[in-house]
């Protein structure tokens, strides 16, 4: 794992330079681009990646599966409750 | 598009806050950037001068900083004071008048602020949507229940802003077809930017709009010693039809805490460029929004206490039914700034959950989806944002279609559906591998575990008084 803190996009020297001048940079320039953006904040970069799958426990996948079952459960009870609420019963 | 003429062979994502330009890949970045990419960039200076800036001048610059980094947190909240909001909140103060509501919707909102703050750490870490993560770190067959719910409640949910489009000017007599034409046209026109930012402050600037329920509610000149009363106390608490109460409780919660707004937050944190160092900028934003939200919320119970007051039944009333049945006690001028709050409400909404729903489509299946993006780069985005609202907008004008059903349900499957996605967001924003030292701390948990118990609480007594409806007679 690669430290949060290994330096600012803002902060790099490049960076600098580039908001210091008061002229708008030119984004044409692709490291002015590069420059602004954090290294996991380009879209070709975050194309080429992805966080992988993370170890589900046991108490995880519990928790999950409790979950869904509530809501599978709780849907069949607004469904009545609705049903019960057009057609007028108590 | 994507650059898709690299064969995507996955590496394993590392959170850093390293300059792209110090990134071994540099070089090879440099040849894919997208317009996508530049705009954020552009954006990204904006706020890099307005910090040099707040170096100089701490009031002017922190203010421009802020300025710039507002965005995600208030729309989200004022966009979730939307059209069946503001409806469950004017059903509250129509039904119970100033009481136990009052300080119960600022509770709620409370609440939203609690998981609406870890969305902004998730994306401003990651820089990735929340449907995109939880594909990611739990795989399909979770992420398509994720979805699944996403999906299901955001349909049901623009329908409903359109039915508020719809009422709402229905007040002033505008006809159904042209009503819901001209609302679809504006959710278009707001995606026509091909700009996260345009986009952003033409939806911020019709979001504000959401206070039209201030003068409202002052025109229905409130007691605000009762208003004070039971901010202290809770009290009335409401009687009559537990019931009532009940899905009234799940229906004001649901209004402030909903799984469509985890994900368009975090969309838009990612969308917007925000960076770890704006965490707190974000931080502030969500707390605005939350304020302002609640401030409104209260103010749409107030505008309808003088129907409760003279005892008139608004139990079955629909959007601009209240602005009519108001229209005695608050004057012409009360009711037509109503009936606009609710088109408003509705307007807001739509776009936002469109949004939302878009996002989500694209970081599902690894398309474009960025509000950046020119529509020949990112179509898909752009054909299930404009398909979903213009599918939700027909549907209001088909005259059988079930829209009372979507009406009653809709807040409440919101509340139902919100537990397991706040277990995914615990989930992730307690991974260190994504958040790094960003992770969530013990109170953060505490206060997110108990949103989600509370939640869970109140869904498990709506299914039991359904189950058992002798229950609520004791």
């Amino acid at each position: 794992m690669k430290s949060h803190h290994e330096g600012m996009a803002e902060g790099s020297p490049r960076s600098q330079f580039v908001t210091e001048t008061k002229s708008r940079p030119d984004l044409r320039d692709p490291t002015v681009v590069l420059s602004l953006l954090e290294a996991d904040q380009v879209v070709a970069a975050k194309w080429h990646s992805r966080f992988g799958r993370r170890r589900l426990s046991p108490g995880v996948r519990v928790l999950l599966w409790g979950l869904r079952i509530y809501v599978v459960l709780m849907l069949v009870a607004v469904l009545v409750s609705v049903l019960r609420a057009l057609h007028g019963s108590p | 598009m994507e650059p898709r003429h690299k064969a995507p062979a996955y590496e394993t994502a590392h959170p850093t806050t390293a300059s792209a330009i110090t990134s071994p890949a540099a070089h090879e970045l440099a040849g894919l950037l997208t317009h996508e990419d530049v705009d954020r960039a552009r954006d990204r200076w904006r706020v890099a001068r307005a910090r040099l800036t707040e170096r100089r001048s701490r009031i002017s610059g922190g203010f421009r900083v802020l300025w710039l980094l507002i965005g995600p947190g208030v729309l989200v909240f004022l966009a979730e004071n939307d059209a069946p909001s503001m409806l469950s909140y004017s059903a509250t103060g129509a039904r119970f008048g100033v009481g136990f509501f009052i300080p119960f919707v600022v509770l709620t909102f409370l609440m939203g602020l609690v998981v609406q703050e870890m969305t902004v750490r998730l994306g401003a870490v990651t820089h990735r949507g929340h449907a995109e993560l939880i594909f990611d770190r739990f795989g399909g067959f979770w992420g398509l229940f994720a979805m699944g719910d996403l999906v299901l409640g955001n349909f049901l949910t623009l329908v409903t802003e359109f039915i508020g489009v719809r009422a709402g000017l229905g007040f002033f007599g505008i006809q159904p077809a042209w009503a819901v034409g001209g609302a679809l046209l504006i959710v278009i026109g707001a995606i026509a930017t091909g700009r996260y930012w345009t986009w952003e402050r033409i939806t911020l600037t019709l979001a504000i709009f959401n206070a039209l329920f201030i003068p409202a509610a002052i025109l229905a000149r409130p007691e605000w010693s009762a208003v004070g009363h039971a901010f202290v106390t809770w009290t009335p608490f409401p009687a009559g039809n537990r019931m009532e109460i009940l899905v009234l409780i799940l229906a004001v919660t649901g209004a402030t805490v909903t799984p469509w707004m985890l994900f368009f937050q975090q969309s838009a944190v990612v969308d917007k460029g925000m960076q770890p160092r704006d965490i707190r900028a974000g931080r502030f934003d969500t707390l605005l929004g939350a304020a302002l939200a609640s401030v409104f919320a209260i103010a749409a119970i107030l505008a309808t206490v003088p129907l409760y007051h003279h005892g008139i039944n608004a139990s079955q009333y629909q959007a601009a039914e209240f602005a009519q049945a108001l229209e005695p006690w608050i004057g012409h001028t009360g009711a037509a700034l109503f009936a606009l709050g609710i088109f408003e409400a509705g307007i807001v909404a739509a776009i936002t959950i469109s949004t939302s729903s878009a996002y989500a489509f694209g970081e599902v299946f690894h398309t474009g989806h960025s509000l950046n993006r020119p529509l020949r780069e990112a179509w898909p985005f752009y054909l299930i944002l404009a398909g979903s609202a213009t599918v939700a907008a027909g549907l209001v004008l088909i005259p059988s279609a079930p829209l009372e059903f979507i009406v009653l349900t809709v807040n409440v499957i919101a509340v139902l559906a919100m537990p397991p996605a706040l277990a995914f967001l615990l989930l992730l924003v307690n991974d260190r591998d994504l958040m790094g030292d960003r992770v969530n701390g013990f109170w953060e948990n505490v206060a997110g575990v108990g949103v989600t118990v509370l939640l869970i609480i109140a869904g498990m007594s709506f299914g039991l008084a359904t189950a058992f409806p002798k229950l609520l007679r004791i």
